[in-house]
């Protein structure tokens, strides 16, 4: 459903969805939130794992 | 009977030949920096033995996670952002037009007509991994995972690339206002990476116990020959950051700098090994201590790099050697005021990186750069060396003060005193070893200095 192309006759760019700005964009934001994601959820993490261990 | 040829088959033939020898080109050119990407790998594999090796057994694991997930996060970040960075701003702060380096742009993906975005943004995203490592040596054993996750995404994917985009660009403001002259990115890398490094070190703190009534304390990696390892294998590594830092062209130009010039890696090759030799002679000289030897052979391949290409090989061997003894008297300098660098990464990169720019304009000053372009000169390369400075260190020292200020930049003392192996992951070094936690050390302290710190 993703191919950006139907031959490879003069092709170019072919990835999934190259012909779609839109869903390109949309997985570049979802690349952010999982970046974002992580470091969140370490800092998440570190605060759970101080605090078990605070005197 | 043969047919004699005509002049449009001969045509013919020579531009079928034309398109297979452009096409060879072209493949030539991405297999070069595929495996200059390749070996980049290895500084990492490098200072991730460095940095755990530099560590106490308690936070070995904690400082080796940090440095992986430091790639993990500049990586995306890079082709998120960074490559556009280093398209949009060559002039300045106002971004030009790069929507092709935008990560929804169909050059930032498999394309057949374009051979050379992919493999020159690989090339670059490791280089700015290099300077997330840079950081992450020197912050070890109290700095929260998560506050250098957001600094080395600073780093890696916007503030060096920025400074590169200036001075590592053949538009770049810095060359074409004042023929800045960098080619193996002691400034746009190194520099800029160290005095980010400054930056984060002032508001991040010493180690607990690093400074006893202003004194300060040595303390000991728990595996010295690891360290030593990794710093051979960063050397290694710098193999392919500088082969990645010169430009394969096609037709009949051949190698030439980032700049344009005319080079070849030849001329690379002399002064990066003379350099290396020069600067483990020098802090040898200077420190007698197997850390700082081999901290010696990166002093002394930044220490040259930023001129590889027009160095006399013996010149960049003296360069080296003085700037190897100078590097161990600046991080003693640096220790006197209080900074606790782990692994001396502010003197290693930042000092060294400065200077080398600095002395392009001393030795080279005058040296005519490629088309309507200022030659190299003193003034523009000390301008250019207080420039990556200044945007290492301005960035470094209020992102780290802004986390500071919310207390999400160090460890609680409880987690510092245990270890960050034990209260932060599930795992142990050595689960079956008696390795103590923390043993005090007789050993005098490396950099000598006996006089509390400012």
């Amino acid at each position: 459903m993703g191919t950006s192309i139907s031959t490879w006759e003069g092709v170019s760019a072919y990835f999934a969805f190259a012909d779609s700005p839109f869903a390109l964009g949309l997985f570049a934001f979802g690349c952010a939130a999982i970046v974002a994601g992580l470091i969140a959820g370490i800092a998440k993490h570190e605060n759970e794992a101080f605090d078990k261990f605070k005197k | 009977m043969e047919q004699t040829p005509t002049l449009e088959s001969l045509q013919a033939a020579l531009d079928a030949q034309q398109a297979v020898f452009s096409m060879h080109q072209a493949m030539n050119v991405e297999v070069f920096y595929w495996w200059c990407t390749a070996i980049m790998i290895m500084i990492h594999a490098g200072f991730l033995a460095y940095e755990m090796g530099a560590s106490r057994s308690k936070n070995a694991l904690a400082a080796g996670i940090k440095n992986i997930l430091a790639l993990a996060v500049i990586i995306p970040t890079f082709y998120l952002f960074g490559w556009w960075i280093y398209n949009a701003f060559p002039g300045g702060l106002i971004p030009a037009e790069a929507a092709g380096a935008l990560p929804w742009a169909t050059s930032m993906g498999p394309d057949v007509t374009d051979m050379g975005t992919g493999i020159f943004w690989a090339a670059f995203a490791m280089f700015g991994a290099t300077t997330g490592s840079i950081l992450s040596g020197a912050v070890i054993e109290r700095i929260r995972v998560s506050a250098f996750l957001i600094l080395t995404v600073f780093l890696g994917s916007v503030v060096w690339i920025l400074a590169g985009a200036w001075g590592w660009h053949p538009d770049g403001w810095l060359l074409t206002k004042l023929g800045y002259h960098d080619v193996g990115a002691s400034g746009v890398v190194h520099a800029v990476a160290g005095f980010f490094t400054l930056g984060v070190l002032i508001n991040l703190g010493a180690r607990k116990g690093k400074f006893i009534d202003g004194v300060a304390q040595t303390i000991s990696p728990h595996s010295l020959p690891m360290t030593l390892i990794g710093l051979m294998m960063i050397i290694f590594g710098f193999f392919g950051f500088l082969g990645g830092c010169i430009i394969f062209n096609g037709g009949e130009t051949g190698w030439t700098t980032i700049y344009n010039n005319p080079t070849n890696l030849s001329a690379f090759a002399f002064n990066t090994l003379m350099g290396f030799a020069g600067g483990v002679i020098g802090c040898y000289i200077a420190s007698r201590d197997p850390f700082w030897t081999m901290s010696g052979g990166l002093v002394g391949i930044i220490s040259v790099a930023a001129a590889l290409d027009m160095y006399d090989p013996a010149l960049a061997f003296i360069i080296a050697t003085v700037m190897g003894v100078l590097a161990v008297q600046f991080a003693k300098f640096l220790e006197n005021r209080g900074i606790d660098d782990a692994v001396g990464a502010v003197a290693v990169h930042g000092f060294t990186g400065f200077v080398a720019v600095v002395l392009v304009g001393v030795f080279l000053a005058g040296t005519p750069n490629v088309g309507d372009v200022p030659a190299i000169s003193f003034t523009g390369q000390l301008i250019g060396a207080i420039v990556m400075a200044v945007t290492g260190f301005l960035p470094g020292y209020v992102i780290s003060l802004i986390l500071k200020s919310l207390g999400a930049l160090r460890v609680p003392h409880e987690a510092e005193d245990l270890g960050l192996d034990e209260v932060e992951l599930i795992a142990k070094p050595y689960p079956e070893a008696n390795v103590p936690a923390t043993v005090p050390s007789e050993v005098p302290n490396k950099l000598a200095n006996t006089e509390p710190a400012l």
